[in-house]
């Protein structure tokens, strides 16, 4: 069941009218049984294995509390670690790893491969429980005594597929404390809903066959400026689609009472790659910051373990992301980028540069990640270093990918919103102000939208 | 402002400007007359201007099996009396006949009869399902109301076709969306093309012939449901194969669909004195042996019991079905075309009797 569609449409509305209709008591298992009914919509089968996640982690989290000794705290951490770590190995990485081992031993390349099915947003919930269960380790969180409680943060369907990732202490914050939200938080949810929806439906499905195009018929398409259109359409395709998902993940939280924090703030308007990471996917580099690089020892012990430390963070960030030693060397090149800059010195890329070399910073910043989306997007390493070569070349592209021009005016007015939103926020505008700007989306949504093929929101894969 | 009150605001704005745009007939006007929507626009339009001064006019309607060409009748009107026009549009179905005659023919008073095409008169199941097909959606956008919102979203069979219908009536940008994607690209040539095509399309079509190529020589073994074609039609084989030896699942929901829209059309000329004349288009250029099972029932049958209704002669027009005449197995040529719009200009005549005095 994917957000932009109408099936999940009127599940939402559902949702909300049995969550509000019902006795305060009874909406915690309205929603997880909502949450539940909304993963098994896309395979039933794997069901088991997130009530077998939620139960390692529920109890482990009991046990390292209950523990006396931290030798016998860390014991439980480690194995519900493992656990985690465990089944999102299996699912996610035994083909990639057994590939590799096979061709260490010179079998052909899928000798040990299975045929093995990505559970849904397991990359997410599996991140999402470690973040738990380390909390409670570290003594930062209570750990949660109702099953069902610890159940609904799991599985709380608008972030289970595709995050944001959310803290427990941020979700239970707002869970026991629940309040109806104000005026101005439904229309906020509303208008981020629709905000994600036109995201998604106008811009990022309008992109992905752009990018598509580009991707599938590299040869069709030789030349530096059919090269950049294609890979600029893919940056701006994953960014529609990833935000847009986010902003309806957030809106339909908020509009059930719940504040996540957001997960993109106009990446693209980044004036370094450091800028970037402190504006793309927030939930993941914090996750990242918090248990990975700051563990590893963060900038603590020296220039030389800061770069490993961050070169480590994002080579596995990239890697959380798929499979493949493309996502490797996505993530290897951020972090030698941020390596990079930090050699050059933190405070010219962690402060905004004047306005007249903004511009020229932030297309800069655009396009060493759009370089950096080739790995990410390309089907193999081969195909990368082909496109790469391309956008460097001189060559003359005789058969230009075609970008439509009310396309380009679409991506060119989003882009002034997003310095708008930049300067002032315009979240807090006044209700009337949600009018025109909604109808507005509205209207966007039913010209410009995709509607006859269903494309999936690119992180449903991860 | 509370959220509620703001988001009915927000539901009414969308609505109004959704309104204003597409369903005052100002974007119909600028619609590519190239596409599904403009060329059926185009057939109206020049079919609203076009002078009329007694009630002897007929019309022809149909897909691009009708053809039937004004031209060809106006030159023996001495002989025949009656003024002919035609609105018949390739791939249109009998859905669309009934919402363009309702917009050509508002008081059912124009007209002195309105000729209708049928392949058949049993009502052959056809593999598509013709109840289905979305394209009618793009063809009546301009057309439909929203008094027909239930009617026309009903009419299709596919529960998801009926709820886009459902959308597309109502929020008509939801069918002009790729139009007015176009019309962005290409502002300019657009607006000028609509403009020229408005000017002159009457004459476009008038003046039309058709081409002579035709598809004779081809040899066919009905028993072995194979076929030779010439090297002239290597590329046919195709449109031959469905033709020729087509698949006709055994269900009675082309008579189903029939009744339904030749029944509305009925009902709007009702009691209007426009009398209604089916007949069977010619075959196609070669006629299988095994015709389609007699249906007593048919819609056709059914309705000519009707008064104002006329079901000519079923094989009146079997003279027609020769190769030479066709330039495909099933659409006539130019001969063809001319051959068949003296034929049926004539015929109406003998149908309907000498035209009423002015």
């Amino acid at each position: 069941m994917l957000f932009n569609t109408v099936a999940f449409l009127i599940f939402l509305l559902v949702v909300l009218a049995l969550f509000y209709l019902s006795p305060r008591s009874w909406r915690k298992y309205i929603l997880l049984a909502a949450s539940y009914y909304f993963y098994m919509s896309w395979n039933p089968k794997f069901i088991p294995l997130l009530l077998t996640l939620t139960a390692i982690d529920y109890t482990a989290a009991i046990w390292i509390q209950r523990s006396e000794s931290r030798h016998r705290k860390k014991l439980f951490l480690v194995i519900a670690l493992a656990g985690n770590l465990g089944f999102l190995g299996f699912f996610k990485y035994y083909n990639f790893l057994g590939d590799n081992f096979a061709l260490l031993l010179g079998r052909p390349a899928h000798s040990f491969a299975l045929a093995i099915i990505l559970p849904l947003g397991i990359s997410f919930h599996t991140f999402q429980s470690m973040s738990y269960i380390i909390d409670v380790y570290r003594d930062e969180q209570k750990p949660i005594r109702n099953p069902f409680d610890y159940a609904l943060f799991i599985a709380f369907f608008p972030q289970l597929v595709a995050g944001p990732i959310v803290r427990a202490r941020e979700f239970f914050a707002d869970f026991y404390a629940w309040r109806p939200p104000f005026s101005d938080e439904q229309l906020h949810g509303v208008g981020l809903f629709v905000l994600g929806l036109t995201k998604k439906m106008a811009f990022a499905d309008q992109l992905a066959q752009i990018a598509d195009a580009y991707f599938s018929n590299l040869a069709v398409h030789p030349g530096a400026i059919s090269a950049w259109k294609g890979v600029g359409a893919f940056a701006l395709q994953i960014f529609f689609d990833f935000s847009g998902y986010s902003d309806m993940a957030i809106g339909m939280a908020l509009l059930l009472g719940f504040h996540f924090p957001i997960n993109f703030r106009r990446p693209y308007l980044a004036f370094s790659i450091t800028d970037f990471w402190h504006r793309w996917h927030i939930s993941l580099s914090r996750w990242l910051r918090d248990y990975l690089y700051i563990p590893l020892g963060g900038n603590r012990h020296g220039t030389l373990m800061t770069y490993r430390n961050l070169m480590l963070t994002m080579l596995l960030g990239g890697l959380w992301h798929g499979a493949s030693w493309n996502f490797a060397i996505w993530g290897g090149y951020h972090g030698a980028l941020l390596a990079i800059e930090r050699m050059a010195g933190r405070k010219m890329f962690e402060t905004r540069p004047p306005l007249w070399l903004y511009p020229l910073r932030a297309a800069l910043t655009v396009g060493l990640v759009c370089v950096g989306w080739v790995f990410f997007r390309a089907a193999n390493f081969a195909q990368s270093r082909y496109i790469i070569g391309q956008l460097f070349s001189f060559a003359h592209s005789p058969n230009p990918i075609v970008i439509p021009q009310w396309l380009i005016w679409l991506v060119f007015g989003s882009l002034i919103v997003a310095i708008a939103k930049e300067k002032w926020n315009l979240a807090s505008a006044p209700a009337w102000a949600y009018v025109p700007a909604l109808a507005g989306l509205l209207l966007v949504i039913e010209l410009f939208g995709v509607t006859d093929k269903q494309i999936p929101f690119i992180y449903f894969q991860f | 402002m509370s959220a509620v009150r703001t988001l009915l605001a927000t539901v009414v704005a969308f609505v109004a400007v959704e309104q204003l745009l597409f369903n005052t007939g100002l974007y119909a006007k600028i619609v590519n007359p190239d596409s599904t929507t403009g060329f059926l626009e185009l057939r109206l339009w020049n079919e609203h201007k076009r002078p009329v001064h007694d009630r002897n006019q007929v019309l022809a309607i149909g897909d691009s099996r009708m053809g039937f060409f004004p031209r060809y009748a106006d030159q023996i009107k001495s002989e025949v009396g009656y003024t002919f026009a035609s609105i018949a549009t390739a791939g249109t179905t009998p859905r669309c006949w009934y919402y363009m005659l309702r917009d050509a023919d508002p008081s059912a008073r124009r007209y002195a009869a309105i000729l209708i095409p049928v392949y058949d008169y049993d009502d052959e199941e056809t593999a598509e399902n013709i109840a289905d097909r979305e394209t009618d959606m793009h063809f009546l956008v301009a057309r439909l109301q929203w008094s027909d919102l239930i009617a026309f979203s009903q009419s299709y069979d596919s529960p998801s076709l009926k709820l886009r219908a459902a959308i597309g009536v109502a929020f008509k940008g939801s069918i002009y969306k790729l139009d007015l994607q176009d019309l962005l690209t290409h502002r300019r040539q657009r607006l000028e093309y609509a403009d020229l095509s408005r000017r002159e399309s009457f004459n476009w079509y008038y003046d039309y012939v058709g081409t002579r190529d035709n598809v004779a020589g081809v040899k066919i073994d009905w028993a072995k449901k194979t076929f030779e074609l010439p090297s002239r039609l290597a590329g046919e084989k195709e449109i031959f194969q469905a033709v020729l030896f087509p698949y006709t699942p055994a269900t009675t929901r082309q008579e189903r669909y029939l009744k339904t829209w030749f029944g509305k059309i009925c009902e709007h000329y009702r009691g209007s004195g426009t009398k209604l004349i089916f007949f069977r288009l010619p075959r196609g250029a070669y006629v299988r042996p095994n015709p389609p099972r007699y249906n007593p029932h048919s819609s056709v049958r059914e309705l000519a019991r009707q008064p104002d209704v006329i079901l000519d002669g079923e094989h009146y027009f079997d003279f027609l079905e020769k190769p030479e005449l066709f330039l495909d197995p099933v659409h006539l040529n130019a001969p063809g075309c001319a051959e068949f719009s003296r034929a049926l200009a004539r015929r109406v005549r003998e149908l309907l009797g000498p035209p009423h005095a002015l």
